[in-house]
């Protein structure tokens, strides 16, 4: 079976050498006014397609921008909603990764399209399929601080999932062909699976012709696992490094969905080994049917760059070293 | 309140006893040494002259705003992980990885195995307890965090590193207390954040703390502890040091519910928030301790390290808690 590799979502945007650093010389001079807005944003476009061109080279079937204009994954959409106001930092996750927490005060309602044009600058780097992502509705609504305007979380995902629905018709408008809402939170609060649910219906009803892929990380979905087979999108994305007994679960019952298999830990630096994922490819791939996705368990922009580039190097090699091991008679 | 053991270490402390986590921001001075430094543009010698200016300048502020148990302020230590990965061997230096923003910071990897290369800490402690007759903390970082916070190419799992790592650490706790520590603070800001890694995060502390003469404290800020409470309460310490004053507040309902054995340090400033709470709020949050624990097991101090805050923002909180203690002391009798 050939794995379809792909991208978890977001990229570093800079590395440790200098010329890898525009992106960061750029945001301060822009912070200092030495630049402008367009000259700024210029900057971020061409950041975002040199994501997009090094995904491809070292062999992704599907990439993205690295979201690369994300101030992080949960203030970047809202900061474009009327009805919230943009607060201080808190850690995200078990990361060393610090989050701005909108704060909901009114009711909310895009001011603007926020994807469709970050979607179009990438696409226009590659021919390999670009997936735009997007924060669910309920992880977004998990990230904020609800002082008004809706009576509870739920509410507040709801009026969310509104606005991503908006940002998923206008990416369907504009050609995207999958499209990743990404559920982190969903693993903190199994007992919300249902609000994720009725989120995720109301993207699907946007959608058209696009596919949707649920991806949740950062823990273990085991415990959710029929709640999440039947969540309405089309595939999911799997963090599988959180202990093998979910790889066990595939291993033994299949899955009733498309899975992208995160096993390329995005949380550390060291490198996976052919005969790790061999041991579980070799052991899941028999009980899935169609296309498998392979990637990283979770965007890459926790690790540094040349580390990202390094793992995804390793990932393709070793599953292009799967699919000849697996054509071979055993 | 564990007095028998703090007056078995000549510690006599008032009711409510008031210290603050560990760091407090640099002065523009020491910053701009510090950026100097990296640039080789300053002399070893000449930075830490300033750290130590910078040192003192802490120490008669505390003094000044009266608090019970004072610590050095970390002006040496850039960050609570990288302090000590860049200390101790079997550490590299990462790459850059984003924190938020456009702030990019050096994240460690363990690259072998981890060694204690001597003391770290003890140097400042010494010369820090030199300038003030009140008790001086030892404080650094816990080996759940340090792993945690640290990318690991060399051991096999989370729990060997941390285990190694935690008798590393021992070391440095055993360093302090032969120069005369008798309060110890382990700092675990991680500890809440893989329910399941408690275990071995309780077994690492003991590898640390069993059977050391002091008074030990473990501080643990911004994470869901709803997920850990009470198993956190087997931590092998004598005072847990929890952020209380903002989103927090819902731990005294767990305590309510499941006792809480240990003596509390309160968390009561908020050191994410540029606006200095008032005296009210300050009494308010040490209310809703004094509801829940006697409070002879409460000390006070802020949620985590005021180093993110300006010196006046950080005078201006503890001078707020300082008032508010005082009228709760006198309150309390």
């Amino acid at each position: 079976m050939e794995l379809i590799l792909a991208s978890a979502g977001s990229y570093p945007r800079i590395g440790d050498t200098p010329d890898t650093q525009r992106h960061r010389r750029a945001y301060a001079q822009n912070e200092r006014g030495e630049i402008s807005d367009v000259e700024w944003r210029a900057v971020e476009d061409e950041v975002a397609q040199q994501v997009v061109r090094e995904q491809a080279a070292v062999g992704l079937d599907v990439v993205t921008d690295g979201q690369v204009r994300w101030y992080d994954p949960i203030s970047h959409l809202a900061r474009h909603c009327e009805g919230i106001q943009i607060n201080g930092l808190l850690r995200y996750f078990d990361t060393n990764f610090y989050f701005r927490q909108p704060v909901v005060s009114g009711r909310i309602r895009r001011r603007e399209s926020v994807l469709r044009r970050e979607f179009e600058v990438a696409r226009a780097a590659t021919d390999r399929v670009v997936k735009p992502v997007l924060s669910g509705p309920y992880s977004l609504a998990c990230g904020s601080i609800l002082e008004g305007g809706y009576r509870n979380r739920r509410e507040l995902a709801r009026a969310y999932a509104e606005v991503l629905a908006q940002e998923v018709a206008d990416l369907v408008h504009a050609g995207a062909a999958l499209i990743q809402v990404d559920e982190p939170y969903l693993l903190r609060h199994p007992e919300h699976a249902e609000v994720v649910h009725e989120g995720l219906v109301t993207l699907a009803a946007a959608r058209g012709r696009a596919h949707l892929a649920l991806y949740t990380y950062f823990g273990d979905a085991l415990p959710l696992w029929d709640a999440i087979m039947a969540m309405p999108v089309d595939l999911v994305g799997l963090d599988l490094t959180y202990g093998l007994k979910l790889a066990d679960r595939i291993a033994e019952a299949g899955a009733p969905r498309t899975l992208v298999l995160g096993l390329v830990d995005g949380r550390n630096t060291k490198l996976e080994t052919r005969d790790g994922l061999f041991r579980i490819l070799d052991r899941v791939l028999p009980r899935l049917r169609g296309p498998v996705g392979l990637g990283p368990s979770c965007g890459l922009e926790l690790l540094p760059r040349a580390r990202a580039r390094a793992k995804l190097e390793n990932m393709v090699a070793i599953a292009r070293a799967h699919d000849g091991h697996e054509g071979r008679p055993q | 309140m564990s007095r028998t053991k703090l007056e078995s270490l000549g510690l006599r402390l008032p009711v409510l006893p008031t210290s603050t986590v560990g760091s407090f921001p640099k002065p523009d001075y020491l910053i701009e040494a510090r950026a100097r430094a990296t640039r080789n543009a300053i002399t070893r010698p000449e930075l830490d002259r300033l750290e130590r200016q910078a040192t003192e300048f802490w120490v008669r502020i505390q003094e000044e705003l009266g608090l019970d148990v004072l610590v050095d302020g970390e002006q040496y230590r850039g960050d609570m992980v990288a302090y000590f990965a860049e200390t101790m061997p079997g550490f590299a230096r990462g790459g850059l990885v984003r924190s938020y923003g456009n702030r990019y910071y050096h994240k460690p990897v363990m690259v072998g195995p981890v060694r204690w290369p001597g003391p770290m800490t003890v140097d400042w402690w010494r010369w820090t307890q030199s300038l003030t007759t009140r008790p001086v903390k030892g404080m650094l970082t816990g080996p759940y965090t340090l792993m945690d916070w640290s990318f690991d190419d060399y051991y096999p799992d989370r729990k060997t590193a941390c285990l190694a790592l935690a008798r590393e650490v021992r070391k440095e706790v055993e360093a302090l207390l032969e120069a005369g520590v008798r309060i110890i603070q382990i700092d675990e800001p991680a500890l809440s954040v893989r329910p399941d890694e408690l275990g071995f995060a309780i077994d690492a502390m003991h590898l640390v703390v069993d059977g050391l003469p002091a008074y030990s404290v473990v501080h643990a800020c911004f994470g869901a502890f709803e997920t850990i409470y009470p198993g956190l309460l087997s931590l092998p310490v004598d005072n847990l040091d929890l952020a209380i004053s903002h989103s927090a507040l819902d731990l005294l309902a767990m305590f309510e519910k499941d006792p809480f054995t240990k003596d509390l340090s309160l968390g009561v400033l908020d050191v994410h928030s540029h606006s200095v709470e008032t005296v009210e709020d300050v009494r308010a949050r040490i209310r809703r301790g004094t509801a829940v624990l006697p409070a002879d097991r409460i000390w006070v101090d802020p949620d985590c390290g005021l180093k993110t805050r300006t010196v006046e923002e950080s005078r201006a909180k503890l001078g707020a808690m300082m008032v508010a203690v005082k009228a709760a002391r006198a309150e309390l009798g």
